[in-house]
């Protein structure tokens, strides 16, 4: 159905690329019961975020609007959902997969973004500031000493992830 | 031994073929095949004056082996050989085969290649048919009776069916009482009667029973002549074979005499035992001595033997006016011996407390669809209101849960079929009692296929029954207001809705009933992946098992709703009749025969054997040898092929016989291409075949078709004698992985033809000279395409090279 909107549901290119990825695979058994949306903590909180709608969105090929959206990036990972799935779709898993492809297509939001980069700097997501150092030595800790950030650009390196991150940061 | 006498019957089909073949150059070719002493051509043998040339020349003695050539082999077969029989020859030393289909219309473009073709197929005929061997028929006796274990609505409408017909019926139920999950359920959709209510059998003169429906007690059903109703009783033991079953059962004490109870009540007022009943959901109490409902067979009390005092009490011995009581009684084994046995066990509902997030077990106020039957009939132990069961309050608000278990991966994969309608009609009937009650149904798909059973969905919307699509994830209880809260997204509306619920009733999947494997195992049946008892053939035979004699109905081989069960009940009656009723099982040999000199103490064939037909039997101190039951074996040959020691063959298809018969076929060549012999099965492989030929499909003659019992028979030095023979390729033709007529054949075919291939490569030889190809009747164009890959495969390969000696 090529309708004029651009809407594509026959085709396969979203949900076959998914269901190929580390923990997708189980996307196409999805048969829309909603037992992870009344499972899901964060769904109870904002209708911004609705696992199934995610699935059904997927299997209808809606690829930007998907790879796109901001909700995607609301799972909270706490795997209710999937504890609960009658159908056993690894649904946290499967949007970690999605992630990964709006990711590698450009769509990352800044906050992630920014953990990223701040990974590849010093090994740490958030980023050590001055507040975090008199916080700690007025109650006693030690200063925090550098991460071994070298052996976690060897191992972000092997897997690609530096270069995915500097595409994003040149765009 | 007489002398060989071939006669050579040679149709042209009505001129057709004998334009495509030279039929003078054949008549020639077979005159000087040594043994032929008689040809005949003619336009057609399977009837009239041409079979009656057979019969003539099998009455003058002329020939005592019989090879005819005839179209459409597979029906002019039945009555040529049924001919030859009557003219006082064994059936069974005729070779019919098929020069039409099988060589003159697929090479109709190279008739002279065709021809020669033809030369060796005939060839090939008469060369087997001189080293066939007379087949001899048996006859087993069949007992006219039958046992029919489970006594729900399946077993009660077979086992009227079979009594009705004359035949000897023992209906045995484990439960105290007939009746089954169905009397449980109250009332029946989609004919909204009682559940208990059974068509009158043919012997109840007291109506007209043509028309006549009523509860199973007074339909007259317990008084049919020649049948048996044991209840409170297990089938524990089962030998024999078909036609003759010795079954051993266990019928544990009723303590209540059934010809002397009166069922007065007086026994339960003074019984000073009482536990929560478990017929009516544990929604009441019972008594030590009890009934389930009023209206059941037998019309007796029964004595709960786990909590009865007995001698200790003994108040009910005193207060029975009938001295219907025995505190003595025992458990008795009772001997069968029956011809037939059908299975009819049903199915019950799944335990819906391992789905901890519902609470059922633990919240009261979550109830089961049966438990919900009991409170709506009114017998049952609320007399038709609906109640809390926790504190007995009505319930105004109702949600009903669907796919409990069902549909759900972790625990029942399947969709139980007939939870919708179940709930439709509990929810509708809720409506028509309360009409004010808030009757929610929370649903994945709401499933209503069959008859009448749509216009429920619709009713109860009209109703103003509620429906939620979405699976609730928890039921939650608020312990204050005595609620419960369900947590469900309405996907329809992108919207998380809590439920609030006096009553929750979920749907639960439905299950093989309690005692189904340990049945399955007493009576050597299989069951189903989804644990329910395995049907021969879902399409053709619903209600067979593999074992001929043994029959399933009901829920027994899946969840049905009352109609179905009913279908299945009439089917397997008549199927039981069908075998029961000549008293006998004429059987011919085609079977396995065992060489004991060669048998040595492996077990390879009794594991092998599909059906069970092959025992180990001690000849000698620690020697055993394998033995061939003649009934049960469906020679096919499985056995065959897996014995290391070729010690096993077929009456039928003997080696020397399928040596000579693929001799023959490659004894000429006449065609430019390498020689190749399909070995196709006698079901789907050679059935594809078949078709090709029937549609007129081309491939070169240089493939040359060999018919055996099924694949499962060949064994992997065939595959060298064939190449030995002069085959430069072999396909090996059989069913489909999973569409074996004999269960395993195929699957065995191919795990040979994998390990030839090793070997192959051993002797030098390319191993893609063998192939396995799988197909069906209808694809008679996938068997032309593989003959004609195979045969550009073997030319661009170029000739075989055969080390001397291999």
């Amino acid at each position: 159905m090529d309708s004029a909107k651009g809407h594509k549901i026959i085709g396969s290119e979203l949900s076959k690329a998914v269901s190929d990825r580390l923990g997708g695979e189980t996307l196409t058994r999805c048969y829309q019961c909603g037992t992870c949306v009344s499972s899901c903590p964060v769904a109870r909180i904002t209708d911004k975020f609705n696992p199934r709608e995610i699935i059904k969105l997927s299997l209808l090929e809606e690829m930007d609007e998907v790879l796109s959206s901001d909700s995607i990036w609301l799972c909270c990972s706490c795997y209710s959902c999937q504890e609960r799935c009658p159908q056993k779709v690894e649904i946290a898993d499967v949007i970690y997969a999605i992630r990964n492809m709006a990711f590698e297509k450009g769509y990352i939001p800044n906050i992630y973004s920014e953990f990223a980069s701040a990974i590849l700097q010093d090994g740490r997501i958030v980023k050590i500031s001055k507040f975090v150092e008199q916080k700690r030595s007025s109650i006693g800790l030690p200063p925090l000493t550098p991460t071994g950030v070298d052996a976690l650009r060897k191992i972000l390196s092997a897997t690609g992830f530096d270069k995915l991150q500097r595409k994003e940061e040149e765009a | 031994m007489d002398e060989v006498k071939v006669g050579v019957f040679l149709s042209d089909c009505g001129k057709q073929l004998s334009e495509i073949l030279d039929f003078d150059t054949l008549i020639d070719y077979v005159k000087k095949i040594a043994g032929v002493s008689f040809i005949v051509r003619g336009s057609e043998f399977w009837r009239g004056k041409g079979l009656q040339s057979i019969i003539d020349a099998v009455r003058d003695g002329k020939i005592n082996r019989v090879v005819v050539s005839e179209s459409l082999a597979k029906l002019s077969d039945v009555k040529i050989v049924e001919a030859v029989g009557k003219a006082g020859l064994n059936p069974y030393l005729v070779e019919v085969i098929n020069l039409e289909e099988h060589c003159g219309w697929p090479h109709r473009n190279t008739p002279s290649e065709a021809t020669e073709k033809a030369k060796a197929m005939l060839l090939a005929a008469v060369e087997r048919a001189k080293l066939l061997e007379p087949i001899e028929e048996l006859e087993f006796p069949v007992l006219k009776s039958a046992l029919v274990i489970g006594g729900g609505i399946a077993g009660i409408q077979v086992a009227e069916d079979l009594a009705d017909l004359g035949f000897k019926v023992h209906l045995v139920e484990r439960k105290p009482f007939l009746g089954g999950l169905a009397a449980r359920a109250g009332r029946f959709f989609p004919t909204d009667d009682c559940a208990i209510c059974i068509q009158s059998p043919t012997t109840d003169v007291k109506t007209i029973t043509h028309t006549s429906r009523k509860c199973v007690y007074r339909s007259g059903f317990s008084e049919i002549p020649n049948l048996e109703i044991l209840t409170n009783s297990k089938v524990i033991g089962v030998e024999g074979v078909l036609g003759n079953y010795k079954v051993t059962i266990e019928k544990k004490p009723r303590y209540v005499n059934e010809t002397k109870c009166v069922l007065c009540d007086k026994c339960t007022a003074v019984c000073p035992v009482e536990v929560p009943d478990e017929y009516n959901a544990k929604l009441n109490t019972r008594k030590a001595i009890y009934m389930n409902i009023p209206n059941v067979y037998p019309p007796a009390y029964v004595i709960d033997q786990n909590i009865c005092k007995f001698h200790e009490c003994a108040k009910c011995v005193e207060a029975c006016p009938t001295n219907a009581i025995e505190l003595n009684q025992e458990t008795e084994q009772v001997k069968l011996n029956v011809g037939a046995i059908i299975v009819s066990t049903g199915f019950e509902e799944f335990d819906a407390s391992v789905i901890k997030e519902y609470h059922y077990g633990d919240y009261p106020d979550v109830i089961t669809n049966l438990e919900l039957a009991r409170m709506i009939d009114g017998f049952g132990p609320t007399a038709g209101k609906i109640v809390k069961p926790s504190d007995g309050k009505p319930a105004e608000k109702i949600v009903m849960i669907q796919c409990v278990g069902s549909r759900d991966r972790r625990w029942k994969p399947y969709c139980s079929s007939i939870c919708c309608m179940i709930s439709l009609k509990h929810a509708m009937l809720m409506k028509s009692i309360y009409p004010d009650a808030d009757i929610a149904i929370c649903y994945i798909d709401i499933r209503t296929t069959g008859r009448e059973h749509e216009y429920y969905y619709e009713e109860a919307r009209e109703m103003g029954i509620k429906f939620v699509k979405g699976r609730p994830t928890e039921i939650s209880r608020d312990t204050q207001a005595n609620k419960l809260i369900v947590d469900v997204e309405d996907a329809l509306l992108n919207k998380i809705l809590e439920l609030e619920a006096d009553l929750v009733v979920l749907a639960p999947a439905m299950v093989p009933a309690e005692g189904t494997k340990e049945l399955a195992e007493v009576l050597g049946l299989e069951l189903c992946e989804d644990g329910f008892f395995k049907e021969y053939n879902a399409k053709l035979r619903p209600t067979e098992t593999k074992l001929r004699g043994i029959y399933l109905c009901g829920g027994a081989t899946f969840p049905k709703d009352a109609p179905t069960s009913s279908l299945h009940a009439h089917s397997a009656a008549v199927k039981a009749a069908k075998f029961l009723t000549t008293g006998k099982i004429i059987k011919d040999q085609r079977t396995a025969i065992v060489n004991e000199d060669y048998c040595g103490d492996c077990e390879f064939c009794p594991v092998t054997c599909p059906y069970g037909a092959i025992s180990l039997e001690e000849i000698g101190e620690g020697h055993f040898v394998a033995k061939v039951s003649d009934i049960l074996c469906e020679g096919c040959g499985i056995c065959v092929g897996t014995c290391p020691l070729n010690a096993i063959e077929l009456r039928h298809s003997r080696p020397d016989q399928m040596q000579a018969q693929m001799r023959g076929l490659m004894s000429v060549n006449g065609t430019s291409k390498p020689l190749v012999l399909a070995i196709c099965c006698s079901e789907c492989g050679h059935a594809a075949v078949d078709s090709s030929g029937m549609a007129m499909m081309q491939y070169p003659a240089n493939v040359r078709i060999m018919e055996v019992p099924c694949t499962g028979i060949l064994q992997v030095h065939q595959f060298f004698e064939a190449f030995r023979a002069g085959a430069e390729g072999v396909m090996v033709v059989g069913c489909k992985s999973d569409g074996c007529h004999y269960e395993v054949g195929v699957q065995k075919a191919e795990k040979k033809v994998e390990l030839a291939k090793i070997l192959l490569k051993e002797y030098g030889i390319e191993p893609e000279r063998l192939g396995m190809f799988n197909m069906i009747f209808i694809e008679g164009n996938k068997f032309v395409e593989a003959a004609k890959t195979m045969t550009k495969r073997l030319e661009k390969l170029g000739p075989l090279q055969l080390m001397s000696g291999s």
